[in-house]
């Protein structure tokens, strides 16, 4: 009995020891080091990053040895002094606060010294050295890098499409540049180089997880920007289709071409053409907006409401589209969710939609009412009527995104009133301008289209049905194409 | 020993007089609070001022209202607002035109041929003009919750409120509408509401206040 409790007090002891070690040693988590970029105009230097108390820890002495600053570590004092000119900056080992010039500056993280090393919080370089040296030291919060001074980093945008067959990488740069592709299909993995040095991501990887690829990363650790893609063992090739005067990439990973045949849809069905994107087509990513959604059902009707009725007509378009156009198309919702219009243009914005259509149902009291409209932007919202150039030179506020497709939103709205009124006889189409949250920050060709009245049983019914929703896809698909075609002067 | 009991009932009572005091004190608070509480509206309650005064010589203003159903309806025709001529009073303040204005509107239109623009229930909250020339006009949640949806309908109720001001009071060219007392970004899920809306007449009947008729031009 005396035995059992002694074995219990000594278990308690030893969970109290262990307890008190993780509380003691658990705040200082240690991470293993990662290597870490710091670019500068005319040379980069590559630092081992230690993440400590879940904050990024650089190894101050590197970075200034390269500035070529003089310093002095103290060790009785436990502090370190950088001079750069006539200034002088101080740093004390934890303590989350630096002196500049008699000045103090706080910082949200301590300064530690550990294994003989100063270890310094990012904000010591953005606060501290770019007041010390003058020389602005930025860092995008997440990123693993920093540049400094005047470095020309061109953003890097990429997005990641499942199409079935395909997954494709979408990579957008500010500057043209060339991409290298090198497939270690062995070993399931993608390099794709990128030779222009430094670039800024604005997303360090994509969290793209389907059939062909396992996850799609970019890594410039050594100071080589490169994206990294892990691929499955159903990958086959990799194509890389250059745009946009090589500013614009599409990275196809295809399927094995064995597998593609035992895929192959019966020979009665049109085979979805998802081929590698010709450079001459303009709309290759489509973004289709069903109105409303969750708690915001939009109008509603005796047999239906809007919500309902414009996904509906949302997945019909996208299969239509995809199969006719071979364009990506995609869906800001494709459930039953709310959304705010911001952030529906984002979706068209971020994954750099050729054209934007939002999707409608109107409302009439008079039940009798049918008919559509096409909506674009009013030529003057927001001020400064007209011109077509941002108010502010090169930036331009977000609800004035619409002005940078003006002219095109009132082109593609013309050609779907063509090709709808063509599809639907008897029905009018007309072309209204109205300060739509939905378009105004969308920065590419944006339209909506209000369809008939909700309120009118015969034009809800209508709506549902299959063969009234194929006409408006293949209405839609007739006025891309016409938009994807080489202007003529007569057609503007 | 008696000396002691002395002392010790005047303390005692000495320290009742002290209690019964705070007692007395304390009661008395707490029924001015509840007294306060019961007549907390009146000394607060705005009085209702006239939006304008007997010797103000009327004016005729242009009100904007959808037209109504069938086939010269929102739905079929091109024209989303169409108007009215009603009469106000010439006030002195702006403010108080603008707000007979709303007043007008949400009584509705007087001919049957045109449907009301603003929801049932809607009722004006404040309405501010800045130096600027911007009004800002707070409605009731009622605008927003009452309203049947649409964008075309949308777009009515709002360009009915910026036209009808903006095209009488040429001293407001803008309207910001704020709703429940907030900025928000649409009326029900369309158009745009956090920036300052001008006169829109290319969705009504009418032409600028501008740009006056011929015939009036013509006259000696």
């Amino acid at each position: 009995m005396i035995e059992r409790h002694w074995k219990r007090k000594r278990l308690a002891i030893l969970m109290a020891a262990l307890c008190a070690a993780i509380f003691v040693f658990g705040t200082r988590l240690r991470a293993a080091a990662d290597d870490f970029p710091i670019y500068f105009p005319d040379s980069r230097i590559v630092v081992k990053s230690e993440a400590l108390n879940r904050t990024t820890y650089l190894p101050i002495v590197d970075i200034i040895q390269n500035l070529g600053l003089p310093y002095t570590d103290a060790l009785a004092l436990e502090t370190i002094t950088i001079r750069s000119g006539a200034s002088r900056l101080v740093a004390t080992r934890n303590r989350a606060l630096i002196s500049i010039n008699d000045q103090i500056v706080l910082l949200q993280n301590p300064i530690l010294r550990e294994s003989n090393r100063w270890l310094v919080p990012i904000e010591f370089l953005t606060q501290g050295l770019t007041r010390l040296t003058g020389t602005p030291f930025r860092y995008r919060a997440g990123a693993p890098r920093i540049f400094a001074g005047d470095v020309r980093a061109p953003e890097l945008v990429m997005n990641a499409q499942d199409l079935g067959p395909v997954t494709r990488l979408t990579i957008r740069t500010g500057v043209p540049v060339n991409l290298d592709v090198q497939h270690d299909d062995q070993n399931n993995r993608a390099i794709v180089r990128i030779d222009q040095a430094p670039v800024d991501p604005l997303r360090e990887r994509i969290d793209q997880k389907d059939r062909l690829v396992n996850s799609i990363v970019f890594d410039d650790t050594d100071g080589e920007p490169k994206i990294v893609l892990e691929t499955t063992d159903e990958a086959g090739e990799i194509r890389v289709t250059p745009s946009d005067g090589n500013q614009l990439f599409f990275v196809d990973v295809l399927r094995r071409a064995a597998q593609i045949t035992e895929a192959a849809p019966p020979a009665n069905v049109p085979a979805p053409r998802i081929d590698a994107p010709s450079p001459e087509r303009r709309v290759r990513v489509i973004v289709i907006d069903p109105g409303h959604g969750g708690m915001d059902s939009g109008t509603t009707g005796p047999a239906a409401a809007e919500k309902d009725l414009t996904l509906t007509m949302a997945r019909r378009l996208r299969t239509v589209l995809q199969n006719q156009l071979g364009a990506t198309v995609l869906l800001t919702r494709d459930s039953d969710i709310a959304l705010d219009n911001e952030a529906r243009s984002a979706v068209a914005n971020n994954n750099q939609a050729n054209v934007f259509v939002s999707l409608h149902v109107g409302y009439s009291a008079n039940k009798t009412d049918s008919g559509a409209s096409l909506f674009i932007m009013p030529d003057n919202f927001g001020g400064g009527a007209g011109t077509g150039e941002p108010p502010g030179g090169m930036f331009l506020p977000w609800y004035l995104g619409y002005r940078t497709n003006r002219q095109a939103s009132s082109r593609i709205a013309a050609l779907f009133q063509e090709e709808l009124t063509k599809a639907v006889p008897g029905w009018r189409f007309p072309v209204r301008k109205a300060p739509l949250g939905v378009l105004a920050s969308a920065t590419m060709p944006a339209i909506v289209l209000e369809m008939g009245n909700v309120n009118n049983s015969t034009n809800s019914q209508t709506l549902m049905d299959n063969a009234f929703q194929s006409r408006i896809a293949s209405a839609l698909v007739s006025a891309i194409q016409r938009f994807s075609e080489p202007q003529t002067p007569a057609a503007n | 020993m008696a000396k002691r009991i002395k002392a010790g009932l005047i303390a005692l009572g000495i320290g009742s007089a002290v209690a019964f005091g705070f007692f007395v004190d304390v009661v008395g608070r707490i029924q001015s609070m509840v007294n306060d509480t019961e007549t907390a509206d009146n000394p607060f309650t705005p009085p209702v001022e006239p939006l304008y005064a007997p010797t103000d010589p009327p004016m005729t203003v242009k009100l904007f209202f959808p037209p109504g159903a069938g086939p010269a309806g929102p739905a079929a025709g091109d024209v989303l607002l169409t108007t009215e001529d009603q009469t106000i009073f010439q006030s002195a303040e702006l403010a108080n035109r603008a707000l007979q204005i709303l007043q007008k509107l949400q009584e509705g239109p007087a001919s049957p041929d045109m449907l009301p623009a603003l929801p049932e229930n809607t009722r004006v909250e404040e309405l501010f003009i800045s130096e600027d020339g911007i009004a800002i006009i707070d409605f009731t949640n009622t605008i927003s919750t009452n309203h049947p949806g649409g964008i075309l309908n949308e777009q009515a109720t709002i360009y009915s409120v910026v036209n009808s001001i903006t095209y009488n009071l040429p001293g407001i060219q803008q309207v910001k509408i704020l709703i429940g007392g907030t900025e928000k970004e649409t009326l029900a899920g369309h158009c745009m509401l956090l920036l300052p809306l001008a006169m829109d007449l290319s969705i009504t009947d009418v032409t600028s206040p501008a740009e006056p008729p011929v015939q009036q031009l013509l006259q000696p």
